[in-house]
């Protein structure tokens, strides 16, 4: 999948990220390509959540470099304006705007970041909401959705505004296991249309049967970096063994 | 600074007025807040009602309004009952410290009622049923459970109560009691300098204020002490 | 004692003649201590220490003193400087409407603003990271996500400190403004019935205060139409 005479669109080079003491991540080296689905997984602390936060400046990075899409990651606001419009994100809590309806939770953003007119917006908006099969929706407040339709909601306003890439950090661990599928039912649509993804999650089929590459992070550091077939049948590291043996022995 | 020169005294009394008021006031506060809660928390239609317009009545009017009824009030009511066993006296002066004292402890009192309250339906139910579940007594579960919790919860609301009272003191120059204010009062007429006059109670009010806060943040940092989780 | 009802029925209308100017008192002091506390709050949250320094002082030494020594010192200390006797301020220092407005704006403004200020810290962190990855700049992110949802969050605390604006509004009576109280003030002095013209004029109050929490209760169903899952 990796064509390397493409620059990728995302690399990371020795990235160290500190939290006082506590050093979350130890010398990160990661390229994306266009198009590729990572999946990041690993023990919770391990850092994998820091790793993704802080492809879009949620968190900044100590030491190292991150390019996306050739801007490096710095306090140049206008560059962090740019990169924030590429990159989209898709948090474990939703985090819709509650005080809005669900159309104006997908048109907000449209309206003031790139300044599209009100009703542009609004036809985007429906336009996605119908992709993630709510559109009967648009008028409700977020907390009259369940969870998945919520979660939904939420991958919709991130796609509103047309990013190349799309970051999700454990998009179904707050949901009950009966909506799971509907929300990884929507990331794998994604998926397969090109989007490219890095995806925080313990969904270990869906690694399996969607991603280019698995990583397995620990205390900060990547552990194992590699396909999914190889990692999920012939893992390397001892480390790697013990988590997949718990997370799979169930 | 001189023409505070020979105030100093004088203006100390008067905080340590403030300070007998707020002592006296505070156990009385305590006492009608617990009251109050107790009252509503109860089964009892009678208590629930009459500490409900205690509080509504009590939070509803304005403090100035609370003194002045029970200082001039009760004056004539003693004023009334004295007659009939001497219909010679003309009039039965009543303290200010002890109306302006009762006064404030009600006012306080009805948000106190709320502190309490609000702090034993905070407390979490689960706790209470494993302390029952693990064969504690209903009076151990209390002591042991309860109260502990219910102060951790009904501390910073307490706080505040406490500077309200304290604050609350200063209505009772009004009724003539001799605190700080009323010596303002008496300095400025001798000196003609009512802004040094009445800055000078504006600190030693902010001393009290900040003596509570202080007091409380102590006691915070000790009741909190079983909540702050592991580094 | 008897209760002189013809003497309530007699003096209610002329203490609802202090009702426009308690009224007045409530809604400008109200206005401009919601502007005061709002620039308070920025200067709070402004990422620059001095003026965080500086508004945590103010907050601190208004809400540390009492209100009544606030009064005094805008009103009989302020004119003890000749600059502010020759400022442009002094057509409204001069009178004690102005001064008492003065007084309860800068008291108000003090307590408001951290009624503010906990509604914005109560504002979920998730959603100003959500809105921060939609590329929101930080006042995109306080304008329409921290503000409307704050001022949700803060409303029942701030219903509760316009009712004690309400109740201060009556220590205006001291400065010898002839609000409600301060006409019923006269009153009693002219009639010696504190019993009638402070327990009528408490009930006035405690209506109004009714009528207050009403109008918020109304208001919080307003803002919070998005919190239940029913409509």
């Amino acid at each position: 999948m990796s064509d390397n005479k493409l620059k990728p669109l995302i690399k990371m080079i020795e990235v160290n990220k500190y939290f006082g003491e506590f050093q979350a991540l130890k010398n990160i080296n990661l390229d994306v390509h266009k198009g590729e689905r990572i999946v990041v997984c690993g023990p919770s602390g391990s850092g994998k959540s820091t790793l993704i936060r802080c492809i879009n400046r949620l968190e900044k990075h100590n030491k190292g470099t991150i390019t996306i899409d050739g801007i490096e990651l710095t306090d140049n606001v206008e560059d962090l304006d740019a990169v924030r419009r590429e990159v989209g994100m898709v948090f474990q809590n939703f985090n819709l705007f509650p005080h809005m309806s669900i159309v104006k939770n997908l048109m907000i953003a449209q309206q003031l970041v790139r300044k599209t007119p009100k009703d542009e917006a609004r036809e985007v908006a429906m336009h996605y909401l119908e992709r993630v099969k709510i559109p009967e929706q648009a008028k409700k407040y977020p907390i009259q959705l369940s969870g998945g339709q919520q979660q939904r909601v939420a991958i919709a306003r991130a796609l509103c505004m047309k990013p190349n890439i799309i970051l999700f950090d454990e998009p179904t661990s707050a949901l009950d296991p009966e909506m799971i599928n509907e929300v990884l039912d929507v990331m794998v649509d994604l998926a397969e249309e090109g989007m490219t993804m890095i995806c925080v999650t313990h969904e270990m089929g869906f690694a399996r049967s969607v991603a280019d590459r698995v990583i397995f992070m620990d205390e900060g550091e990547i552990v194992e970096h590699a396909k999914p077939a190889e990692f999920f049948d012939n893992p390397k590291n001892e480390r790697t063994k013990t988590f997949l043996k718990q997370i799979l022995s169930h | 600074m001189e023409v505070l020169t020979g105030w100093w005294d004088d203006y100390l009394w008067g905080a340590v007025i403030v300070a007998k008021v707020f002592m006296a006031s505070l156990s009385l506060m305590i006492l009608f807040g617990l009251l109050g809660a107790g009252a509503k928390l109860s089964n009892n239609k009678l208590a629930q009602k009459i500490a409900g317009a205690y509080t509504v009545i009590f939070r509803g009017t304005p403090e100035i309004l609370v003194i002045l009824l029970l200082y001039f009030g009760s004056a004539i009511a003693l004023t009334a009952i004295a007659k009939i066993f001497n219909p010679d006296v003309r009039f039965v002066d009543v303290p200010p410290f002890w109306a302006g004292t009762i006064a404030i402890a009600l006012i306080v009192g009805s948000y106190a009622t709320e502190t309490f309250r609000g702090a034993f339906l905070a407390v979490k139910p689960g706790s209470i049923e494993a302390a029952r579940a693990l064969g504690m007594s209903t009076l151990q579960t209390f002591i042991y459970i309860r109260i502990p919790e219910m102060w951790r919860i009904a501390l910073p609301p307490f706080g505040n109560n406490m500077l309200s009272l304290v604050k609350d003191t200063a209505l009772i120059s009004i009724i003539g009691l001799n605190e700080t204010l009323f010596v303002a009062k008496q300095a400025i007429t001798v000196t003609g300098k009512p802004f040094t006059m009445y800055i000078v109670v504006g600190l030693i009010y902010l001393g009290f204020s900040t003596l509570i806060t202080l007091s409380v943040m102590g006691m915070e940092k000790y009741g909190n002490r079983t909540t702050v989780g592991a580094r | 004692m008897n209760f002189d009802l013809n003497l309530i029925l007699e003096s209610l209308p002329q203490m609802l003649a202090g009702f426009g100017i308690t009224l007045k008192l409530l809604v400008v002091s109200g206005i401009l201590g919601f502007i005061l506390a709002v620039l308070l709050l920025l200067m709070r949250i402004s990422g620059k220490f001095y003026l965080n320094w500086v508004a945590q002082v103010y907050i601190y030494v208004f809400r540390g003193t009492p209100i009544l020594v606030q009064i005094f010192i805008v009103y009989y200390g302020l004119p003890q400087f000749e600059a502010v006797r020759e400022s442009f301020l002094w057509p409204i220092l001069r009178e004690p409407t102005g001064c008492a407005i003065l007084a309860l704006t800068l008291n108000t403004g003090a307590y408001v603003s951290e009624i503010l200020r906990g509604g914005v810290l109560g504002v979920d962190k998730g959603l100003l990271e959500a809105g921060s990855a939609l590329g929101m700049s930080a006042r995109q992110k306080f304008i329409y996500l921290t503000a409307p949802i704050a001022t949700r969050l803060a409303l029942p605390a701030y219903s509760n400190d316009v009712i004690s604006l309400l109740k201060s509004t009556a220590l205006a009576s001291t400065i010898t403004i002839a609000d409600m109280t301060g006409i019923a003030r006269t009153i009693v002095a002219e009639t010696y019935a504190p019993y009638e013209i402070y327990t009528s004029l408490a009930i006035v109050y405690m209506i109004f205060t009714l009528g207050l929490q009403k109008l918020f209760g109304v208001i919080e169903r307003y803002l919070g139409r998005y919190t239940r899952r029913e409509e």
